[in-house]
């Protein structure tokens, strides 16, 4: 049980946001949890649910890698709700949990076989929260040799938006779906 | 939330209760959320106002030299002067 009660799903009428949570079971981040929480915010709940999704399932940067980085950070974040979620999409696409696993704690080590972009990638999210004294000139320009500028806004933006997120969740105390 | 979020609890929660409805405990919850990630990244990203303080559009190497070597309020900045 959340510190607040999440709304009933029938009590949630607007159409936009009954759309945005079915997409988002379909995908399985997040599942109606979030967002049933979310709702009692109305004006708030349905921007919030298109970026979480968006900014997770679209865009320019493979789905696989932001799935692994999604859940590198809320491991991070000891957010057990949205650690414990997967997306179906990501699965799809052959993400196993094993390479999850290598992903959050085992990036650098060459014998996992991430490229030196995905490399890069995961170095962002892992040191945004915490050392981002690291996210440097340096750091930006090694990402510059694998990523384009609008790649990184895209990640910046991912890492900072899901991060918050689960860290909202965490404090409401929320827990994986049964 | 950010500092020490094991301190944000159930006593904690209705300690927020005596003050604000559930549904506006959500709706600061995720501005905390969203707050606490983005500026981490824009800090990053180091970059500076668009303006002097007097209300000039400045590039951002002479908007570094007027705000200092580390992002500041603009209160700071006028504070400073």
């Amino acid at each position: 049980m959340t510190h607040i009660a999440p709304l009933p799903k029938d009590a949630i009428v607007d159409p936009e946001l009954r759309g945005l949570i079915a997409e988002a079971e379909t995908l399985g981040v997040p599942d109606d949890l979030f967002p049933r929480i979310l709702a009692r915010a109305p004006e708030q709940a349905v921007p919030l649910m298109r970026a979480l999704i968006m900014s997770h399932a679209q865009g320019n940067v493979d789905h696989g890698l932001k799935e692994i980085m999604r859940i590198l950070l809320a491991r991070f974040a000891n957010d057990k709700y949205f650690a414990s979620l997967r997306s179906a999409k990501a699965r799809a696409m052959g993400l196993t949990e094993q390479r999850i696993d290598d992903g959050c704690f085992a990036y650098e080590d060459d014998a996992k076989g991430f490229s030196a972009a995905e490399k890069c990638a995961l170095r962002y999210a892992d040191l945004m929260f915490l050392d981002a004294g690291q996210l440097d000139k340096p750091f930006y320009d090694e990402m510059k040799k694998h990523w384009s500028e609008a790649q990184i806004m895209e990640l910046g933006a991912f890492i900072a938006f899901h991060y918050g997120m689960q860290m909202f969740m965490r404090s409401l105390g929320a827990v994986p779906p049964a | 939330m950010s500092v020490n979020p094991d301190a944000v609890d159930a006593v904690f929660f209705n300690e927020l209760r005596r003050h604000y409805s559930d549904d506006e405990i959500v709706e600061l919850g995720v501005f905390i959320g969203f707050n606490l990630g983005y500026h981490t990244f824009f800090g990053t990203l180091k970059f500076y106002p668009m303006f002097s303080p007097d209300g000039r559009l400045v590039s951002q190497a002479e908007s570094e030299k007027l705000y200092g070597a580390a992002p500041v309020s603009l209160g700071k900045a006028e504070a400073a002067e």
